[in-house]
C-alpha cells in the first residue's frame, strides 16, 4: 500500500466514545500547579526543567503562554567547524571560502579546489545539523524550537532530494525559523519558490511546455488543504496550479530562485467551485501569491493547518466535538488574524481544552523529546550553540541518537514528514516499536552509566530527600506525566532505596550521614528504572 | 494428524497454550514450558527454510569478482590499471570461461564442492546510479521512478506479512514464537519493511540485548487516551522483552562449531549461526558490510590482486565459507540458503584513480547445500572499443532471483508470487534437491544459454536489420538496451510456440551507438551486443 492510499484513508476519526471531550476554547481557569505547568512545558518545549516549572508557576496561565510564544533573539548562523579536507589522493586542502570558526552561510563554495568541494558541502551540511541541535538543547523558555520542528515536518524536505547543497538547506531552514511564529500564508508562498522545495518536488522542472504536477499536488494535499472529506479540490485544480507554478528556476550560481518568464504559462488558469471558480492569469511571479491567497480563502485550509497543529501539540484523535469546539473556532481565529499563527497557538494553549485531563499524559514523546527532554530535565550542561569546538561534536551526537530512534533531521522517511503525526491508525505509537524502544532505553541507561546525569542534584529537587516516600513522590512527579499509584511508589521505594528491607530509616540514615556510595548507587538504579518505565514515554 | 497437533493435544492441562499474547500473564508466558516444547516439535516442513542475505553496500565491482576469461582481452583493455592478471584468476570446475578473484580461494573450493551458484549480470532496466535509490530498489523490488508512488515495503517484508498475518499484534504466538526476521544492524532496513512496521528486529549484540522489566500493571489515571497509550507502551515493552529474552536464550544455547576469521562479516554470521542452531524459527537474517564504493585505490598498483577490493572479497569468501562449515557441523545446512546483493556493479572502464565508478549489472552469489552448482548466464559482452559510459546490461532481473528464492526455497505459489514481486518474473533454476517440489533442472551450468539463438544482421545496422531468435515456447521477450543500461525498445513480448523466428526492423528511430539485445524465454536468457550507425 503506498503513501497515497494511506492518505486517502484519512477521514475524520470515528468518535472515540470513551474520549468525549466537551471542553472548548474558553480560557483555562482551573488549578495551576506543577501538574498543569509540567503538561504545558513538556508539550511546548523539550522536557520541563525543575527551574522552568518553578518559574512558570509564578505566572498566570495566560502570561505563561504569552512568554512561551516569544520569538526569541535573532540567532547566529552555523559555523565552519571542520579543519583541512583530505582529498582522495591524501592531499590536504583548505576551505578557501571561509575561515574555521566563521559562518559559511554567505559563501557559495566556489573558491576551494574542485576536488574537495563536495566534501566541503558535506561538512557544512553536517555543521548545520549540529548547530540546529545546539539550539534545541540550549533552547530558551519558548515554543520556538518545537514550532520549527513542526514546520520542518509540515514542509518536509529530504536532504538528498532537495539537492543536498548546504546553502540551499540552510536557507530553507532559515525560512522556517524566521516565520515559525509568523504568517502561515506567507510561509507557504516563501517555501513554494524556495530552491530546496523547488528541487525536492520538481518545481524547477515545471514549465509551460511540460508542466510537472508534483508540487501543485503536494502543496494542496500536504501543505494547505489536505485530503479530508471537506477538501474538495479536483484534478483540474492540480493541473491549473501546476500551470501557475511553471517557470520557477534556481540560479546555479547564486542558488536563488527566480521566474523564467519564457517558461511560465501566462494563460488563464481556471479553478473549481471549491476555490470559488477563481481564475489566475498573466500575473508573473505574483501568481504564486494569487494561488496561495486563493487556497487560503477556503475554510478547509485554515482548519487543515489547525488540525495539524492540534496533532502536534495535543493528541491525534479529533472527534466531532473537538472539530466543532476547537478546530473550527481556531480556524476562524487564523483567518481573522490574516493567517498569523501566534493568536491560534495562544488561544489553544490557554484553553480549557488544552488543560483538559483527557488531553494530558497521552502524547508519546518523540525522539527529540526523549533525548533533549531527558538531558534538559537533568540540567545536563552543554556548551552554547555557538561553540563549534566543544559544542558541535556533542550536538552531532544528539542528531545521531535521534536518527537511530527514527527521527532524522532533514530526512523524514517520506514527503509527508514523520508518520507519527499523520499515519492512521497508530500515529504517535509509531515512534515506539521493538526496534526503537531498546534504543530509547539504551540511551537513558548510558546517560546514567556514564555519569552524565547528576542524580544527586535531581534528588535535591525533592522537598525532603531524606524521606524516601517524599523523594520517590517528588522525583516521579517531575519525571512522569503518568503517575504511579501509591502501591507502585512503595514498590519503587522499597526496591531501589530500601534494598527490599521495607525500612524507611535505611534510606534516611544513608542520606543524612551522606553515605555517598549507597546514595549514588541507589539513585542510579532508581532513575534507570524510572526512565525505562513505559510511563516515561508519555507526556 | 501431524506431529504438532498430536503434541499439542497431549500437553498437561496445567500448561497454558496462549495463542495470542494479550490477556495472559506476560512473565508466565515468557517462562512457559510450552515455549521450549515447541522447539522439540521441530520445524514445520514447509516453513522452516531460512534465507541469509548478505548486503555488500557501496556497489560491488562484480567484474573483478567474477572475471570473464572468455572475454579477457577486452576486459583487460578496458581496465588495465585494475585488471586481475589472467594467470591469477581462480578456475572453477567445469568451465574455462569464468573464474574468481584470487582472494576468493575459499569460495572457489565451495564452488567446486557444489555449494555456490553464480548468477551473471544481475540488474534491472533503467539502472539508477544513486546508492540510496538503487539500494531501495533492490530492497523493495520496485524500480518505479515516480518517487511518490513507489513501493515502501521490502520484498521480504511483503513475504513475511503474508506468511505471518497480524504481526506484530498477534505475535509472538505458538505457531511463531520467535522474531520473523533478524537484522544484524543498528536500524531496520527496507528489505523487511512491512506496511506499517518493520517485520524484523535489528540487533547488534544478542548478549547485551535489552531486557525490560515492567512490574506495574495498574492504570491510576482516569483518562482513557492516556490509558490507551500506556497500554500500548506496556505491550510493546513486553513483546520487546520477550523477543529479547528469546534471542538471548537462543544465542546462549548454541556455540559456533566452525572456526571463523576475525572480521566484521564473520562476526555477524557467527551470531546468525548461533541463533539458527539455538533453535529460532526466524526465517530471514540480514547482515551487511560496506566499503564497496571503490572509486579510487580499488587495487594496489604493485599487485592488482591485492588492495581494498581484494580485502573485501577475501572477507566474503572466508566468512561465508566458515558460516557454511558451521551450518554443516551444526546439522542445519539443510535449511539454510544464503545470497549476496549489492545496489549496483561498477563501470567496465576503470578511472584514473585506480578505481571504478558506479555501474549497472553485476554477478551475485548464492550459497548453501541446496544451491545448484553452476554459473547462470554468460560473461558480459565487453566491447573492444570501450567507452567511459559503457555499462554491463542485465541478463537477469534481480527480481527473477528473488522469484527463485520465494518460489523454490520459500515455496510460495502463484498467484501470490506475482503479487509479492508486483509483476511476473521468471524464477531461475538456482535450487536443487527439490525442497518445494520442483524437479531438478537439467544439469547445465550455464542454463542452456548457448542453446538459445539470438542474432542480428547486419551489424552494425542503420536503417534495416533482421533479428533471428529461437524459443523453447511460452513467453518470449526481446529488449533493446542502450549502453547506459536503459531499455529503449521492447521488440517482442508475447507467447510463442517452440521454434525459430525473425523480426524485421526498419528505421527504429534510435540514436547511433552501442546496444544490447536481451532475449528472455521463461528462465532462459541471452544477451548479445550490436551497434547502430547513422
Amino acid at each position: 500500500m503506498d503513501r497515497r492510499e494511506f492518505f486517502q484513508k484519512t477521514r475524520r476519526n470515528k468518535v472515540e466514545k470513551t474520549r468525549r471531550i466537551s471542553s472548548g476554547l474558553n480560557l483555562y481557569n482551573g488549578a495551576w500547579t506543577a501538574n498543569e505547568v509540567s503538561h504545558l512545558l513538556k508539550r511546548t518545549m523539550f522536557g520541563a526543567k525543575n527551574s522552568d516549572i518553578e518559574y512558570f508557576l509564578n505566572l498566570t496561565p495566560d502570561s505563561a503562554v504569552e512568554e512561551l510564544l516569544n520569538n526569541g533573539p535573532v540567532v547566529d548562523t552555523p559555523l565552519r567547524d571542520y579543519g583541512l579536507i583530505e582529498d582522495e589522493f591524501g592531499v590536504m586542502h583548505d576551505d578557501l571560502g571561509v575561515v574555521q570558526g566563521q559562518t559559511w552561510v554567505n559563501d557559495l563554495n566556489t573558491l576551494s579546489d574542485d576536488i574537495v568541494k563536495s566534501s566541503i558541502n558535506g561538512l557544512r551540511v553536517s555543521s548545520l545539523f549540529k548547530w540546529w541541535c545546539g539550539l534545541i538543547i540550549n533552547q530558551n523558555r519558548s515554543i520556538k524550537e518545537k514550532m520549527i520542528l513542526f514546520w520542518h515536518h509540515h514542509f518536509s524536505v529530504q536532504q538528498e532530494e532537495a539537492g543536498g547543497n548546504a546553502t540551499i538547506l540552510w536557507r530553507h531552514h532559515q525560512l522556517l525559523r524566521n516565520s515559525a511564529l509568523g504568517n502561515v500564508s506567507q510561509l507557504v508562498k516563501d517555501v513554494t519558490i524556495d530552491p530546496a522545495m523547488l528541487f525536492h518536488l520538481n518545481g524547477y522542472l515545471n514549465s509551460k511546455l511540460a508542466p510537472d504536477e508534483n508540487y501543485a499536488r503536494e502543496m494542496q494535499e500536504l501543505f494547505t488543504v489536505g485530503r479530508g472529506p471537506d477538501s474538495l479540490y479536483i484534478e483540474n485544480d492540480v493541473i491549473a496550479a501546476a500551470r501557475v507554478l511553471t517557470g520557477w528556476r534556481v540560479d546555479g550560481v547564486t542558488l536563488t530562485s527566480n521566474l523564467d518568464a519564457g517558461a511560465h504559462d501566462t494563460g488563464t488558469k481556471q479553478f473549481s467551485a471549491f476555490y470559488g471558480n477563481t481564475t489566475i492569469s498573466n500575473n508573473g511571479a505574483q501568481e504564486v501569491d494569487d494561488l496561495v491567497n486563493m487556497i487560503f480563502t477556503t475554510t478547509e485550509a485554515s482548519r487543515f493547518i489547525c488540525r495539524k497543529l492540534y496533532k502536534w501539540f495535543v493528541y491525534y484523535v479529533i472527534d466531532e466535538d473537538t472539530e466543532a469546539n476547537v478546530i473550527a473556532p481556531l480556524a476562524e481565529i487564523l483567518r481573522a488574524n490574516n493567517f498569523e499563527i501566534r493568536p491560534v497557538l495562544a488561544t489553544l494553549l490557554k484553553s480549557e481544552h488544552f488543560f483538559d485531563p483527557l488531553n494530558q499524559s497521552c502524547y508519546i514523546k518523540s525522539p527529540f523529546d526523549i533525548i533533549a527532554g531527558t538531558l534538559r530535565e537533568f540540567n545536563v550542561s552543554f556548551p552554547p550553540y555557538t561553540d563549534w569546538q566543544n559544542g558541535y561534536p556533542l550536538f552531532y551526537n544528539l542528531f545521531d541518537k535521534a536518527s537511530a530512534m527514527q527521527q532524522t533531521l532533514f530526512n523524514p522517511p517520506d514527503v509527508s514528514g514523520w508518520p507519527a503525526y499523520y499515519q492512521e491508525p497508530m500515529y504517535y505509537e509509531l515512534w515506539v516499536n521493538s526496534n526503537s524502544l531498546p534504543r530509547r532505553a539504551n540511551f537513558t541507561d548510558s546517560l546514567i552509566a556514564d555519569g552524565v546525569l547528576d542524580v544527586r542534584a535531581f534528588a535535591n529537587y525533592s522537598s525532603n530527600p531524606a524521606d524516601p516516600n517524599q523523594l520517590v513522590s517528588d522525583v516521579v512527579s517531575l519525571l512522569l506525566r503518568y503517575p504511579l499509584s501509591q502501591n507502585s511508589r512503595n514498590y519503587t521505594k522499597n526496591r531501589f532505596l530500601l534494598n527490599n528491607t521495607g525500612d524507611d530509616t535505611l534510606w534516611t540514615n544513608a542520606w543524612t550521614s551522606n553515605n555517598t556510595t549507597y546514595i549514588n548507587s541507589s539513585l542510579n538504579e532508581l532513575f534507570k528504572f524510572i526512565l525505562n518505565l513505559p510511563e516515561y514515554h508519555l507526556c | 494428524m501431524n506431529r504438532r497437533k498430536f503434541l499439542s493435544n497431549t500437553l498437561p492441562a496445567a500448561v497454558t497454550l496462549p495463542a495470542f499474547l494479550n490477556g495472559f500473564s506476560f512473565t508466565a508466558y515468557g517462562n512457559s514450558p510450552y515455549h521450549s516444547l515447541s522447539r522439540l516439535l521441530g520445524p514445520d516442513a514447509t516453513n522452516d527454510h531460512i534465507l541469509v542475505l548478505v548486503q555488500l553496500a557501496g556497489g560491488n565491482d562484480g567484474l573483478n569478482m567474477v572475471i570473464p576469461l572468455d572475454m579477457y582481452a577486452n576486459y583487460y583493455n578496458a581496465r588495465q590499471n585494475v585488471a586481475i592478471q589472467q594467470s591469477r584468476v581462480l578456475r572453477l570446475d567445469g568451465t574455462d570461461r569464468t573464474g574468481l578473484h584470487p582472494a576468493m580461494t575459499d569460495m572457489q573450493n565451495m564452488y567446486n564442492e557444489g555449494k555456490i551458484n553464480i548468477v551473471q549480470s544481475v540488474g534491472y532496466p533503467n539502472q539508477n546510479f544513486s546508492h540510496f535509490r538503487s539500494t531501495d530498489i533492490w530492497m523493495s523490488g520496485d524500480n518505479n521512478n515516480n518517487r511518490f508512488d513507489r513501493e515502501k515495503r521490502g520484498w521480504l517484508g511483503r513475504y513475511l506479512e503474508t506468511e505471518y498475518p497480524g504481526y506484530p499484534d498477534a505475535y509472538p504466538n505458538t505457531e511463531m514464537p520467535d522474531p520473523l526476521a533478524i537484522q544484524i544492524s543498528n536500524m531496520p532496513t527496507v528489505v523487511v519493511q512491512g506496511s506499517v512496521f518493520s517485520m524484523g528486529l535489528s540487533i547488534t549484540d544478542p548478549e547485551n540485548i535489552y531486557s525490560f522489566t515492567n512490574p506495574f500493571s495498574d492504570y491510576p489515571l482516569n483518562a482513557s487516551p492516556a490509558n490507551k497509550e500506556l497500554k500500548f507502551l506496556r505491550v510493546v515493552s513486553e513483546k520487546t522483552k520477550i523477543y529479547s529474552d528469546i534471542i538471548r536464550a537462543a544465542y546462549r544455547r548454541a556455540n559456533n562449531m566452525a572456526t571463523y576469521p576475525d572480521n566484521s562479516l564473520a562476526h555477524q554470521l557467527q551470531i546468525v549461526a548461533r541463533l539458527i542452531k539455538g533453535g529460532l524459527k526466524t526465517r530471514v537474517y540480514t547482515v551487511t558490510i560496506g566499503g564497496f564504493d571503490t572509486h579510487k585505490k580499488q587495487v594496489n598498483a604493485s599487485d592488482t590482486a591485492t588492495g581494498n577490493h581484494a580485502q573485501l572479497l577475501k572477507m566474503i569468501a572466508t566468512s561465508v565459507n566458515a558460516f557454511q562449515n558451521d551450518m554443516e557441523l551444526m546439522g542445519t545446512d539443510d535449511r539454510v540458503l544464503g545470497m549476496t546483493f549489492s545496489e549496483f556493479g561498477r563501470r567496465i572502464k576503470s578511472n584514473a584513480s585506480m578505481g571504478t565508478d558506479h555501474g549497472a549489472a553485476a554477478p551475485l552469489i548464492l550459497f548453501g547445500k541446496h544451491v545448484k552448482k553452476g554459473i547462470l548466464g554468460i560473461s558480459p559482452d565487453i566491447p573492444a572499443d570501450i567507452n567511459v559510459v559503457n555499462n554491463i546490461p542485465f541478463q537477469y532481473d534481480f527480481r527473477s532471483v528473488y522469484a527463485s528464492v520465494l518460489e523454490r526455497w520459500f515455496c510460495v505459489k502463484q498467484p501470490l508470487l506475482n503479487q509479492l514481486l508486483m509483476q511476473n518474473y521468471q524464477s531461475l533454476p538456482l535450487i536443487k534437491g527439490g525442497p518445494c517440489g520442483f524437479a531438478d533442472d537439467p544439469d547445465d551450468i550455464n542454463n542452456q544459454s548457448d542453446k538459445l539463438l539470438l542474432k542480428m544482421w547486419p551489424v552494425p545496422y542503420s536503417l534495416n536489420a533482421t533479428i533471428q531468435f529461437s524459443t523453447t515456447g511460452g513467453n518470449t521477450m526481446i529488449q533493446q538496451i542502450n549502453s547506459l543500461g536503459q531499455v529503449v525498445k521492447v521488440l517482442t513480448n508475447q507467447q510463442y510456440t517452440a521454434g525459430t523466428y525473425n523480426i524485421d526492423i526498419y528505421d527504429d528511430g534510435l540514436p547511433s551507438g552501442v546496444y544490447f539485445l536481451r532475449l528472455q524465454n521463461q528462465s532462459l536468457q541471452k544477451v548479445i551486443n550490436i551497434v547502430k550507425i547513422k
